[in-house]
């Protein structure tokens, strides 16, 4: 990532807060004091910096899952799916098993999240290698079919039959520690910081991020000096699902306590977005995640103390990204391996 | 079943005609959010569902070319501003709704006037006739003409060609001469168009109120049916009643036990096997035939 780059995404920042200070402002309020509560809201005490890192720890996770697929020249929308499956396989690992220290049931928990979230990844990651299948659509319609499934499984075999849809709490050895109460920020922070510093390191200094990066740049010129660009695809897209799937986990087992049907209403997405705006730069994806972490907690403290409702946060969020987004001219396309790659089915490389 | 699928139907004619031209329009869900959000507003203040409608396809239009610019003049990979306008139009419509509306969640008054129903004398005689044929909503007929509509202009017309030798190879269609970047424009004002239709119809004509994220998928379940119909407007529009058939036909198999989540996502996983089956059967054919032409060499 250049230079020109951190003041471009700099810029998209100020100039959303600039539309929003004036809308604030037309709707009668002093945009700076509103957000100056927004910041207070996202720092001040346990509730409010808790919250921030509450929120921030799946953006993290889901935004490194999505980085990781484009690092194979994967464009994988169904982190969602994986988030789910995972949330769903680490309840039921946190309330099937009993008796177990938490030293070994957090990490089966962990485990069996991964394992879900990754496994469901390689479903469209081998449509996409094997037969050229466009892996947004596959996705996109699988992501679908996951949070069906799980919706089933919490209705039916896995209800906890209480009236809501919700599998029984898993026990307390598989719960997180919270900290900072009464907010829900817990021990997951820890694991997803872990997690990001590994795979940085993974990808830079060992020669299996070489292979992976290899693969994303250049996959003819990978297949020439030895690696097998079809395997690396597949890894690629474990590894994301599997981050997507911790996700999930953390979700469960630091937040919840129990796996809710439809609890987690688009995390996916926007940890997605958050790697799209932090342009293939890894480094810069724990910093945009804790923005956004900000201004979503945030937003709730300015409800409190204005009359404005989130739904404009919402929408300056969702503008600061369609600024970087629009300057993310050049970068996005090369990481994506061209404009053809990730549109329709019958493109002419297919003729 | 038509009812389901009419909303969808829309959101994959939006979709389709831009997937011709190689753009893969993700963000026809905002694109109906706004629309639907613009009609309710319009019908209540003015009492007109004529102007509602127009002013659905405005609105659609102007989300249609927010993605257009950002896309085609500032290079914005297509998927990620589709999806931000999706979640742009889902705080706008939230806001607007409470700021100009001043209702929370959704929004529903006697002062809506709504799109009407097609009624028939002659077929209003017969009980049987007329609960089949006799009780479809105006935007319902002009979907499935639209779908004729589209599939002519796409594949007829000197329009469709172009669009579809874009949606071919961006750099053949520059050097025969095309327009790309203006085709391009047009072809999104025509999306925005068809996607303000879909929300005129979805708050106006399939319920009568506006509800927050009221949308609630439907885009990409349209994006879905495009892919499942590969673009062509006829298929697809089979694409989305199989999903509207799915949908009632799941609702109705609940009360029999039968856990509708099971039924719902068939849908979906038999777009990805077709989508699947295609894409095996043509890679094999060509591996067969680059093993004949081996064996004649």
């Amino acid at each position: 990532m250049k230079k020109n780059d951190y003041i471009e995404i700099l810029l998209s920042i100020l100039a959303a807060l600039f539309i929003g200070g004036i809308v604030i402002f037309i709707m009668g309020f002093n945009p700076l004091a509103a957000y100056g509560e927004l910041f207070k809201g996202a720092f001040q005490g346990n509730f409010g910096f808790g919250s921030t890192l509450a929120k921030f720890t799946p953006l993290l996770l889901t935004a490194l899952a999505f980085h990781i697929s484009t690092t194979v020249s994967v464009f994988n929308v169904g982190v969602e799916g994986s988030l789910y499956l995972g949330a769903m396989a680490a309840a039921w690992v946190g309330f099937g098993l009993t008796g177990v220290p938490a030293v070994i049931h957090v990490p089966l928990c962990l485990i069996a999240g991964a394992a879900a979230g990754g496994l469901w990844a390689l479903i469209p990651a081998a449509l996409k290698v094997y037969y050229n299948v466009n892996e947004i659509c596959t996705t996109i319609l699988l992501n679908y079919v996951a949070i069906d499934i799980t919706s089933y499984m919490v209705n039916f075999p896995l209800s906890s039959k209480s009236g809501s849809p919700q599998t029984p709490s898993i026990s307390d050895s598989a719960s997180l520690t919270e900290f900072m109460l009464p907010s829900k920020a817990n021990t997951g922070l820890f694991i997803a910081i872990a997690l990001f510093v590994v795979l940085y390191w993974m990808l830079y200094h060992t020669t299996m991020g070489y292979r992976l990066r290899s693969t994303g740049a250049n996959p003819a010129f990978s297949e020439y000096v030895g690696i097998n660009p079809k395997r690396e695809m597949m890894a690629g897209m474990f590894i994301s699902g599997a981050l997507g799937g911790i996700a999930g986990a953390i979700e469960v087992m630091g937040v919840y306590g129990c796996f809710l049907d439809n609890f987690s209403n688009g995390i996916a997405n926007n940890g997605m977005l958050v790697a799209l705006i932090s342009r293939g730069d890894i480094r810069i994806i724990p910093v945009m995640a804790f923005f956004l972490a900000i201004l979503q907690s945030g937003a709730l403290g300015m409800q409190r103390y204005t009359s404005l409702d989130d739904s404009i946060i919402s929408a300056i969020i969702a503008l600061f990204i369609l600024f970087a987004t629009m300057q993310g001219l050049f970068k996005l396309k090369t990481t994506f391996g061209g404009p053809k790659k990730h549109t329709g089915l019958k493109t002419g490389s297919e003729k | 079943m038509i009812r389901n699928s009419t909303s969808i139907l829309f959101a994959m004619l939006a979709c389709s005609i831009t997937q011709q031209a190689n753009i893969l329009n993700v963000g026809v869900e905002g694109i109906m959010l706004v629309a639907a959000f613009a009609a309710v507003a319009t019908s209540f203040f003015t009492g007109s569902w004529v102007l509602a409608i127009f002013a659905a396809i405005i609105a659609g239009v102007l989300i249609a070319l927010i993605i257009a610019v950002a896309n085609i003049k500032y290079k914005a990979d297509i998927f990620a501003v589709g999806m931000t306008v999706n979640m742009l139009a889902l705080a706008l419509t939230k806001f607007a709704n409470h700021n100009i509306l001043h209702a929370s969640g959704s929004f529903t008054s006697q002062d809506i006037k709504p799109i009407p129903d097609v009624k028939v004398a002659a077929l209003s005689g017969n009980a049987v006739v007329d609960s089949l044929f006799n009780q479809y909503n105006l935007m319902e007929f002009i979907g499935i003409i639209l779908i004729f509509v589209t599939g002519y202009f796409m594949y007829k017309t000197v329009f469709g060609l172009r669009t579809r030798s874009i949606g071919m190879n961006q750099m053949a269609a520059l050097t025969a001469g095309i327009n790309v970047v203006k085709q391009k424009y047009v072809v999104m004002v025509i999306s925005g168009v068809l996607g303000g239709l879909g929300g005129a119809y979805l708050s106006l004509g399939y319920t009568h109120m506006f509800t927050e994220n009221m949308t609630n998928g439907r885009g990409f379940m349209g994006v879905a049916a495009m892919f499942f119909g590969n673009m062509n407007p006829v298929l697809g529009w089979v694409g989305c009643l199989l999903f509207g058939l799915l949908d009632s036909v799941g609702s109705q198999l609940q009360a029999y036990g039968i856990p509708s989540q099971l039924i719902l996502m068939q849908p979906y996983i038999i777009t990805v096997l077709i989508l699947s089956a295609v894409l095996i059967v043509r890679k094999r054919k060509k591996t067969k035939l680059q093993s004949t032409n081996a064996g004649e060499a």
